[in-house]
């Protein structure tokens, strides 16, 4: 495992797979990215296209039916260089990193907390385990982070119980958690998307600034491309448990190669432009994940197929220079098709 | 009565719910004109009272105050919160609405044949089977449901067919003005797309007038002609949607439009920060209710409730220094 210098996590041909009733489910089929030393990555994709479950994955808190497969290689503290999946979910190595060097912000600040102990006493759970023993200064640090996650009356809100905070508040409070520790990765899991637009751009800002304190990178999923070009440096975007286009946030809203990138971005209409006659829409829905058919999992609404390749061989991540790389046969063209069919 | 007329007179509406001996006023002295055919939307942020006002104008709810001129299909104007029960049974069926989460909305227990059907059978029970028939599947085809699988339950389909269901209900009986509460929120963009698009061709076929209500404002910048936007529970501008955004009038409007997340990297918005958060609605500020957020606050903000006028023609704004003060919009192409 060669490890480049700035990569502080590299996710190799990972894949969930689902037990359910009907079979086996594989919901992520194979994603492969890496995250730099202070960057934002955006993963952005509809419900459903397992964005969620790469990013559980990562920490190993996925249901018990789930079961991942490929590398995550993570610059861990003591451990170095190191597969996440190859440590024992409940052992003490993963511990370490798990809430400390990786932490995450989920998505429904209410659902997060639980309602039977004050906000200070969850915020110091962290702490107590991973940093210190000693409950005063635990309370320190505490207070510390809720006043830079911009918690107004620290000490009053340390002891109030969840559902005497607002949602902007409450979501506060989860980064404050979150950030306890000091992680080198924060993924935040749709972190706004509860919140009103007003209060979604203050967290959004507040994330920004805390970013540039603490120096972490960080993993932002989400399904609004609104807060992803305000966010991030470079976005992946997921469909069918796929990667299908990455690039630098700026080069995918002005020159998106992939139809589905095309089709997300033209379905969002833009304020202050001449309001097209019809926004443009992806015809059918998401299919579901189980006995796919061979070939490019978007082919069924894709304006650009080409029959008898894309619905017969699984198009791969090709990097067209500039960090963009897209899986599509109909935008890079697809050598091995004529080869194959020659032989 | 053709295009363009007034077809809704909303004028002066409270709706106040008693709740643990407070009183939380949720709509406040809410007045706003309807013109046929033309799309409304109401924007703000939860707990504005937008839901309210909109189950206010259907009486779901009984609002404590105000009144709702509509002007019928058959040219009658009726203050729809007064008529008794016979005469709302002749005119609700004109006024329907699209609700929130396709989720909860839809009975699992009926098949969605029964669920768009039941609106015919409620409002005219004398309608032969075979008219209710040929009038579902007609509806069903029109917002693009496959009719084959009528027969099947409602967790057989996805969030956006759902969402078709749901428009077809509110459809089959053929309104004239239908409220759509955050019809388009719980949906994935490309599902959103779609369904904003089936809205706007339902109107264009139909020459249906909505009332948009939502808290997503490039998806009501789209849709609407005219915007509202309220503000604990008070409407503080009313515009053509154009003039709105590109010049906010309320500073309220201007710090929700500086807040809206564009997709596109390379425009770097200056947020106009909000202090605070919202007060709360039981016990709201004195004067005007924005004062304690506002950056323009001046000491008669704080005493005096301003009036809601007309600052420009269609343009109108509750605020004591709307006039002094030039609001940063959008700028359109």
């Amino acid at each position: 495992m060669e490890k480049t210098n700035d990569v502080i996590l590299s996710i190799k041909d990972l894949k969930v797979n689902i037990r359910i009733d009907e079979g086996t489910l594989t919901a992520v089929r194979g994603v492969d990215f890496d995250i730099r030393r202070g960057e934002t990555l955006g993963l952005v994709g509809e419900s459903g296209c397992g964005k969620s479950l790469t990013s559980k994955a990562i920490l190993g808190i996925n249901d018990k039916k789930c079961k991942a497969e490929g590398e995550i290689n993570f610059d861990a503290d003591d451990l170095g260089w190191v597969n996440l999946l190859s440590l024992n979910p409940r052992g003490k190595e993963i511990r370490s990193v798990r809430g400390k060097q990786i932490s995450m912000i989920f998505q429904e600040p209410m659902v997060a907390f639980s309602p039977m102990y004050t906000i200070g006493n969850q915020i110091n759970e962290a702490t107590l385990l991973h940093i210190t023993k000693d409950k005063k200064k635990a309370k320190e640090i505490s207070l510390g982070v809720m006043k830079k996650v911009g918690i107004a009356n620290a000490e009053k809100r340390y002891d109030q119980y969840p559902h005497e905070f607002s949602g902007g508040m409450l979501q506060r409070a989860l980064i404050a958690m979150a950030l306890v520790c000091n992680p080198k990765l924060l993924i935040a899991d749709e972190p706004t998307t509860a919140l009103d637009v007003t209060i979604q751009a203050q967290i959004l800002e507040l994330m920004k600034e805390l970013q540039k304190d603490f120096g972490m990178s960080i993993l932002f999923i989400t399904h609004d491309l609104g807060t992803v070009a305000r966010m991030c440096d470079r976005v992946a975007v997921m469909y069918l448990g796929r990667i299908v286009e990455t690039a630098p946030a700026t080069e995918i809203y002005k020159n998106p190669q992939h139809p589905y990138t095309q089709g997300l971005i033209g379905s969002v209409h833009k304020i202050g432009t001449k309001a097209q006659e019809r926004l443009f829409s992806i015809e059918g829905t998401v299919p579901l994940a189980l006995n796919l058919p061979a070939g490019c999992g978007f082919y069924e609404r894709c304006h650009r197929r080409i029959e008898g390749v894309c619905n017969v061989y699984d198009p791969q991540l090709v990097d067209v220079g500039g960090g963009h790389q897209i899986a599509c046969f109909a935008c890079t063209g697809c050598p091995n098709a004529g080869k194959e069919e020659n032989a | 009565m053709s295009k363009g007329d007034q077809i809704l007179d909303i004028q002066h509406v409270h709706m106040r719910f008693a709740s643990k001996g407070l009183v939380v006023k949720a709509v406040t002295d809410v007045s706003f004109p309807v013109m046929e055919g033309e799309t409304i939307g109401i924007v703000g942020e939860s707990g504005c009272g937008k839901t309210t006002l909109g189950r206010c104008i259907v009486r779901a709810y009984e609002p404590s105050e105000g009144k709702v001129m509509y002007t019928a299909a058959d040219g009658q104007t009726i203050d729809f919160l007064q008529i008794d029960k016979a005469t709302m049974k002749k005119y609700r069926k004109e006024i329907q609405m699209i609700f929130q989460d396709p989720y909860s909305s839809l009975d699992p227990r009926m098949t969605v044949y029964d669920i768009i059907k039941e609106p015919l059978v409620a409002n005219f029970p004398k309608m032969p089977k075979k008219e209710i028939e040929r009038r579902v599947m007609e509806i069903a085809e029109k917002v693009g449901l496959n009719t084959t699988y009528l027969k099947r339950y409602p967790h057989a389909f996805s969030g956006g067919q759902r969402q078709r269901i749901g428009i077809a209900r509110a459809l089959v009986i053929s309104p004239r003005v239908i409220v759509c509460d955050e019809a388009v929120s719980a949906l994935d963009v490309s599902i959103q797309a779609q369904v904003i698009n089936l809205l706007h061709d339902l109107q264009k076929e139909l020459g249906l007038t909505y009332l948009f209500i939502s808290h997503d404002l490039s998806v009501v910048e789209y849709i609407s002609d005219k915007v509202g936007v309220m503000y604990l529970g008070k409407m503080v501008e009313f515009a053509e949607t154009r003039s709105l955004f590109s010049h906010p009038m309320h500073p309220y409007t201007e710090s929700l439009l500086s807040a809206v997340p564009v997709a596109d990297p390379t425009v770097k918005s200056e947020r106009i920060p909000l202090e605070g958060e919202i007060p709360n609605p039981a016990n709201p500020p004195s004067g005007c209710h924005f004062h304690t957020r506002c950056r323009f606050c001046t000491e008669k903000c704080k005493r005096e409730v301003p009036e809601y006028q007309e600052l420009e023609p269609g343009h109108y704004v509750a605020c004591h220094r709307a006039q002094e003060l030039t609001l940063r919009g959008f700028t359109y192409e």
